[in-house]
């Protein structure tokens, strides 16, 4: 996967090109926002990181004429200001999410990957050379064939329960509230009180794949790498 | 110039205080003048009472004079023994008198009456004018007229002719005159210093109020308000004082926020190569074979990580100050909804330091718990107190975070088992700015800092409490929400 990144210190640049290189990317490196604006034009890119102190041309200024130009490119920007109003001026002009430096490179990685996930119905969680992910265990989700497995073996939802574990997967790790069961479900959805119900059964449905839901007293579930 | 040395005293002696010096300069003055006024009009009106009495003593030598007529070489008294009662009757007011001719040789009247004093007899005495002198009879002090006045032909046998009368009034009534003109004057004169006295007192009072309202208004101040002080109906120098002071304030309250902006920029500026820091040990250590190496740069991404953190913790403490905070809109918040999302925020990473991190179940029935405030700092003073837990609960602890109403406080509790901080003392030094519990782990001592600023900027407060068996509890209490303008700064 083509990305962009533009970055004008050179330490930062240098240890994320090699990061996220490992990471299965092909990275271009622009250091200022002139050469960000010509190798946004003169290449396809999958997804953009950018910097929004960019010499010549500002990070802002790149993004939104990017945005013209190719309104579903995904981009994240990146930045050492992170005051609310900076954070809502990078979201207008275009960005699709917000990191503030210093990050975790997974952090990063982790959010270029759900913005891929979203413009890319592939399988959900495959990197860029495909097959089932790390962080997926043993299971293969495939929405667009709305089919999921373990080891080969299909694994039967319900599309309640699949509506679920969709959900659980694109929140890995990350604590999903019952409010948010109870919308991704719609109107006609099962009552709240249900949730327990079909945590339970998709947790019996998920034993062996490498991945448990953990209850989270008073907040929700989380999906996460079964211990 | 330099100010004489009697005034410096006098300064000195009403202690530098304004109040009394305006007294002493105003009633002093005035007691002098009064003082030399009563005196002055004393001496004035005694001296007419005295000329008054003079004259009626000189009337009566001259009628007393008339009463004696020369006959042929004798002498006619036409004094009738019912006049000499009358003239003699008055017990209160003694009339003496005498008449001699010659000079001192005694006809009529009495003749212990002291003569004139010397000067006035010697060479020729002054005639038909009277004299008047004080003299004493009997331990009686008084007031004598005296009127030499020739008798007979003129020219002939001058010592001979010389008739002397006198007319002699007890000085006693002349004295009791005087007293009572005293008393007359000087009484209202001293009823009128009295009332002056107290307007110019409560004057001063009224005058230097403004002053006085001033000091309390900058006495009553908090400590960091730098708002100009709001001074209604001042006269025109302590307007002047006021204004000045709130110059004084405006110019502070300058330098602190550009103080304030270059902290904020120098952190944000120290973000970048902090990031490159981190980035570059990371690939080193995954790159890396050599344990002893490996271990080496474990301890510099330790430090990049630290350092990242010391200046975000730097980046929210400027930002919960007032000067900034004041800035940061206000909102009517549902405190469960914010306290939930941020803990579900920290749910990853209390799961990877083994934390077991959840919410309490909120009771039964009740309702959302309002809040007025500003939403980043909310939330950034409730990471703070669950980020605190985390690091310092220990593997294996229960951090629990609930958020309920005390006695009319909305009350966001972060409660784990770990060892928590026994000594009481030290539960309250916490919360100074760069001081820690513990010297273990990454933390730069300015959470409960944070946390304070955050919870004074909402009127409310933070404190720690133990759980027994051992525990602690972060508590940030605030108040329910006011109406919109009257919010705390």
């Amino acid at each position: 996967m083509r990305l962009l990144l533009a970055e004008d210190d050179a330490l930062l640049s240098d240890a994320l090109v090699a990061q996220l290189g490992q990471a299965g990317f092909a990275v271009e490196h622009a250091p200022n926002g002139a050469v960000a604006e010509y190798l946004l034009a003169r290449h396809d890119f999958d997804a953009a990181v950018l910097d929004i102190g960019l010499p010549m041309v500002d990070g802002l200024t790149v993004l939104k004429r990017a945005r013209d130009a190719k309104p579903a490119l995904p981009v994240l920007v990146l930045t050492a200001l992170d005051k609310l109003d900076d954070r809502v001026a990078g979201l207008n002009a275009g960005a699709d999410d917000y990191l503030t430096k210093p990050f975790d490179f997974p952090e990063l990685e982790a959010r270029l990957r759900a913005l891929l996930r979203r413009t890319r119905p592939v399988i959900a969680g495959a990197s860029a050379g495909g097959g089932p992910s790390p962080e997926m265990g043993r299971l293969v989700f495939e929405r667009e064939a709305r089919r999921a497995s373990v080891d080969g073996q299909t694994i039967e939802l319900s599309p309640r329960e699949w509506e679920l574990l969709d959900l659980l997967l694109t929140q890995r790790n990350k604590v999903v509230h019952k409010d948010q069961i109870t919308a991704a479900w719609g109107p006609g959805g099962e009552a709240p009180g249900m949730i327990e119900v079909y945590i339970h059964r998709l947790r019996r449905k998920l034993e062996g794949s490498g991945l448990a839901i953990r209850t989270v007293r008073g907040l929700g579930y989380l999906l996460e790498a079964a211990a | 110039m330099t100010r004489p040395a009697a005034l410096q005293r006098l300064l000195a002696a009403t202690g530098g205080s304004l109040h009394r010096q305006l007294l002493l300069w105003l009633l002093l003055p005035q007691l002098v003048l009064w003082g030399a006024a009563a005196a002055f009009t004393f001496n004035v009106a005694e001296r007419y009472a005295v000329a008054g009495i003079d004259a009626s003593l000189a009337q009566a030598t001259r009628s007393l004079a008339r009463q004696v007529k020369p006959i042929g070489n004798g002498l006619f008294i036409d004094l009738p023994r019912a006049a000499q009662d009358i003239i003699e009757a008055d017990p209160d007011d003694r009339v003496q008198y005498m008449v001699s001719t010659p000079p001192g040789h005694f006809i009529l009247g009495n003749r212990q009456l002291p003569q004139p004093p010397a000067p006035a007899t010697r060479g020729t005495p002054r005639l038909n004018e009277p004299s008047f002198y004080d003299a004493a009879l009997d331990g009686q002090p008084l007031r004598v007229a005296a009127l030499y006045v020739p008798i007979g032909e003129p020219g002939v046998d001058d010592e001979r002719r010389l008739m002397l009368v006198q007319i002699a009034r007890s000085r006693a009534s002349r004295d009791e005159l005087a007293r009572r003109i005293l008393r007359d004057t000087a009484l209202p004169l001293s009823g009128v210093i009295v009332l002056m006295t107290m307007i110019v007192w409560a004057g001063i009072r009224a005058g230097l109020a403004p002053l006085a309202r001033l000091r309390a208004l900058v006495e009553n101040r908090a400590p960091n308000d730098l708002a100009p002080i709001e001074l209604q109906a001042a006269p025109e120098e302590v307007r002047a004082l006021a204004g000045a002071v709130n110059q004084l304030l405006g110019a502070v309250q300058e330098s602190v926020a550009a103080q304030r902006r270059f902290i904020s920029n120098a952190a944000h500026q120290l973000r970048t190569p902090l990031a490159g820091l981190k980035s570059q040990t990371e690939i080193a250590l995954q790159a890396n074979s050599d344990p002893q190496l490996a271990a080496r740069l474990a301890r510099v991404h330790e430090s990049a990580v630290r350092s990242a953190h010391l200046v975000n913790q730097l980046l929210t403490l400027t930002r919960a100050e007032p000067e900034a905070a004041g800035a940061l809109p206000r909102e009517l918040l549902d405190l469960r909804a914010l306290v939930q999302e941020v803990t579900a925020e920290h749910v990853p990473r209390a799961l990877q330091a083994g934390i077991d991190l959840g919410m309490d179940d909120p009771p039964e029935g009740a309702s959302a718990l309002r809040v007025r405030g500003a939403s980043l700092l909310l939330r950034e003073a409730v990471a703070n107190l669950i980020d605190n837990a985390i690091r310092y609960a220990g593997r294996g602890a229960e951090v629990t975070v609930s958020v309920r109403e005390e006695g009319g406080l909305s009350v966001v509790e972060v409660a784990d088992n770990g060892p928590g901080v026994p000594d009481p003392a030290q539960r309250d030094a916490v919360f100074s700015r760069f001081v820690r519990a513990t010297s273990e782990g990454p933390g730069c001592g300015l959470g409960l800092a944070i946390v304070r600023e955050i919870a004074e900027r909402h009127g409310g407060r933070a404190e720690l409490q133990p759980v027994s068996p051992q525990g602690l509890r972060a508590r940030l209490l605030l108040p329910p929400p006011t109406r919109p303008g009257t919010t705390p700064t």
